[in-house]
């Protein structure tokens, strides 16, 4: 798992690569803890070459969740596999969270 | 005084000599361990005191004489004849003895040659005995032999490698007491041999003369062999003090003894063996033994001044590797006050760990040569070892506590998985259950309600281990209080909390507990045997496979439904709702953790939701424990060979007619 941030003006774009278990989750989490990110309007996450997403992994989406809308940061996935999304579907998360196919979707949403 | 025939006399002595070598054969263990000195000291007090009597019989004998010389043939047979008997059993005491000694650490073949021995000088007192002329020019030959023989045997004389310095001496001085002796008994035989008033018959000679040069000989050896070993001696004591440091540094880890114990052993041998004039071990930190706080520090023959300086030196001027001075008067930096003249240090490091060093200080200059360093490496490493498997002991003690405890935690969390399956002509249900360690985060419950009604309730919490099995355990108690009757229902249908409803709840209980990072899936279905229908929710979890029978068709129930202590503010009864399904006699319902779906096979891919359905749609029409045995088998076949990642829980309810028609 490989977890590399770009930062443009006022948004954040997290390319994530690999699998997300228990044992990257927390790079990703190191990542999201950083201060800075909630000086962001947005964080992308590009998951196109996310390949699996264990419960630790959604667990670190969804412990930054609140902190991160109450800081009006807003979380944005895309390029998701479908594989992905059905985790995300099952769990209820494609409801509270913004999933869009394409990276223009995410700038713009 | 020849009152009867010679052979009397003769059998007599035979008899006399072969019970008194018989006797000392078959004595009890003599030799005590290694216990060479406490042997010949009691050869010398007990047998060889017997040399002394026979003086002082020679004196009364020579007195007598003197006062009444009429008597004078009658007491110098006496005194003779007692003295003789002496002699035998000096001699037969000291060549058994002398077996001891010869059987110290010896090959069996060894002792076969010394039986063989005995054997021949027993020979040797039988052919006395026989009135057969042999000619002495074939039994000079022969005892010439067995006198080689003797001196053959005479060449081992192992055990004189084992005695100290002291102890050689010792042995010398014994070893002398038992020649002075045997020469006295020999010099009175020799006396008394030509003496013409000689009255008994020539006694057994050959036997006599043999043992009697055994005895000699051996002795005399023994003698020589520990006198030319007196030099040497200093160099075995060594090496066995060498061996007796290394022995007790790993014993001490089975006397179940502390690290500080073994530092404190390491620097006593250490310094014992090179026989240094002061020692120390400097110890880092992390080394330093969990009993004793503080001592980071271990000294020998150094006073507080002088510690410090050392400590300076050795601080500042060594590495972490071996280091060897021998002339620390030209090394600048070195306290010239000092009264040493080499010091080496050596690093304690094992494969992991670094402890510290190890320093000794001679006076002598050069004082530490090659042999010093090699054994010095040995203690330091054998130190090493035993510290590592202390290490281990404590580890693999505290693991074994922690183990028992996960054991009996296993156990508590086994008795909340409901064991008896609620039972009704309704329904049959079959279930499978296994955690990925020893405890695991899969839950699963039943409860029959009034009415011909039955909750059903299965979740995973996200993790292992456990802490989701406690979270488990929380999630078991928020269903049965949950599911309790409402005294104060308007109708019936209130008197349960509706799924969604138990859902939102469990979600506000959970809402405290959980850590941030954590959530819950799990789905409740709530069947009406009287309506033909039940009522489900689903909270995250892994949608519930049916099989519909007046469809005959498999499929997912596909809903909304948001997981358990995801959203912890409220705003949650949005995301999730009841649905509603009426269902028939031979619908199967098969629910399921992720466990199951997501287990990944040899080739790494996921067992997956259609590899289930399909199954299902092979096997429907069978009992619930027959679609269980089947999915399960086709699951562990999938799987085999591969660990098991995740905890894995599967039900099957399969709904039949309330009274079967076959006997009807």
């Amino acid at each position: 798992m490989k977890v590399t941030a770009q930062p443009a003006a006022d948004s954040l774009t997290l390319l994530l690569d690999g699998e997300l278990d228990a044992s990257s989750a927390i790079v990703l989490d190191t990542e999201l803890a950083k201060p800075e990110i909630l000086t962001y309007r947005k964080v992308l996450v590009d998951c196109a070459k996310l390949s699996y997403i264990s419960s630790a992994g959604l667990g670190v989406f969804i412990s930054h969740l609140q902190p991160l809308q109450d800081k009006d940061v807003k979380l944005v996935f895309f390029n998701m596999q479908e594989k992905v999304f059905n985790v995300f579907e099952i769990l209820g998360l494609d409801a509270l969270m913004t999933i869009v196919p394409t990276q223009a979707e995410a700038v713009a949403a | 005084m020849a009152g009867w025939p010679g052979w009397v006399t003769l059998v007599a002595q035979g008899t006399l000599a072969a019970s008194a070598f018989l006797y000392a054969r078959n004595q009890p263990l003599i030799l005590y361990g290694q216990d060479f000195v406490g042997l010949l000291r009691r050869l010398v007090l007990g047998p060889g005191a017997l040399a002394l009597v026979c003086l002082v019989l020679f004196g009364l004998g020579r007195l007598v004489a003197y006062q009444q010389p009429s008597q004078e043939p009658v007491v110098f047979a006496i005194t003779h004849t007692l003295s003789l008997g002496l002699f035998i059993i000096f001699l037969a005491q000291v060549n058994y003895a002398w077996r001891a000694l010869v059987y110290f650490k010896s090959a069996s073949n060894l002792r076969r040659r010394w039986q063989l021995l005995e054997l021949l000088l027993g020979t040797t007192l039988l052919l006395q005995l026989l009135p057969l002329p042999v000619p002495s020019v074939l039994v000079l030959p022969v005892l010439v032999l067995l006198g080689l023989f003797g001196v053959y045997l005479s060449g081992t004389q192992r055990w004189v490698a084992y005695l100290t310095h002291k102890q050689k001496w010792q042995v010398i001085g014994y070893q002398s007491a038992i020649l002075a002796a045997m020469l006295l008994f020999l010099q009175y035989f020799r006396l008394t041999g030509t003496v013409a008033t000689l009255l008994s018959p020539a006694p057994q000679h050959a036997f006599l003369l043999l043992t009697a040069f055994f005895a000699v000989f051996y002795s005399l050896m023994g003698l020589l062999v520990t006198f030319f070993n007196l030099p040497t001696a200093g160099v075995f004591e060594q090496r066995r003090a060498e061996i007796v440091s290394l022995q007790r540094l790993t014993q001490i880890i089975q006397r179940g003894q502390t690290a500080a114990e073994i530092y404190q052993t390491l620097l006593e041998s250490a310094e014992q063996t090179v026989q240094a004039d002061a020692a120390g071990l400097l110890l880092l930190p992390s080394a330093v033994p969990n009993d004793k706080p503080g001592h980071s520090t271990y000294f020998h023959g150094l006073d507080a001044t002088r510690i410090a300086a050392v400590v300076a030196f050795v601080e500042a001027q060594t590495g972490d590797q071996e280091f060897v001075l021998n002339n620390l008067a030209s090394q600048p930096g070195w306290p010239a006050e000092l009264p040493y003249g080499s010091l080496v240090v050596l690093p304690l490091r094992g494969l992991q760990h670094h402890y510290g060093k190890l320093f000794l200080l001679k006076t002598e200059v050069p004082g530490f040569d090659d042999d010093d360093i090699g054994v010095l490496t040995t203690f330091t490493s054998q130190t090493v070892l035993s510290l590592e498997n202390l290490q281990l002991v404590a580890d693999s003690l505290s693991n074994q506590r922690t183990q028992e405890e996960l054991r009996i935690a296993a156990q508590v969390q086994d008795s909340l998985i409901p064991k008896n399956l609620p039972t009704d002509d309704w329904f049959d249900i079959s279930t499978h259950s296994l955690a990925a360690k020893e405890m695991g985060g899969d839950f699963y419950d039943f409860l029959l309600l009034p009415g011909r009604r039955l909750a059903v309730l299965i979740g995973d919490v996200s993790g292992k281990g456990v802490t989701a099995a406690f979270h488990m355990a929380q999630m078991k108690g928020i269903f049965h209080a949950l599911m309790q009757e409402n005294p104060l229902a308007k109708n019936e249908r209130e008197q349960f909390p509706l799924p969604s409803r138990f859902m939102n709840q469990a979600n506000t209980a959970l809402a405290h507990c959980l850590e941030p990072s954590s959530f819950i899936t799990s789905s409740l279905y709530i069947i009406d045997y009287e309506q033909g229908g039940f009522m489900f929710a689903r909270a995250g979890h892994c949608p519930t496979l049916y099989y519909h029978a007046m469809r005959e068709e498999v499929s997912y129930f596909v809903s909304a439904g948001l997981g358990l202590g995801i959203l912890r503010r409220g705003g949650y009864e949005r995301h999730i709702n009841n649905q509603f399904y009426d269902y028939g006699p031979g619908d199967v319902m098969v629910l399921y953790t992720d466990g199951i779906v997501e287990a990944r096979g040899t080739d790494g891919s996921e067992f997956g939701e259609e590899r289930l359905k399909a199954l299902l749609e092979r096997c429907y029409y069978l009992e619930a424990h027959e679609i269980k045995a089947i999915i399960m088998a086709d699951f562990n076949q999938f799987t085999a060979g591969c660990p098991v990642h995740d905890d894995q829980t599967m039900l099957v309810i399969k709904f039949k007619t309330a009274q079967p028609a076959l006997n009807s």
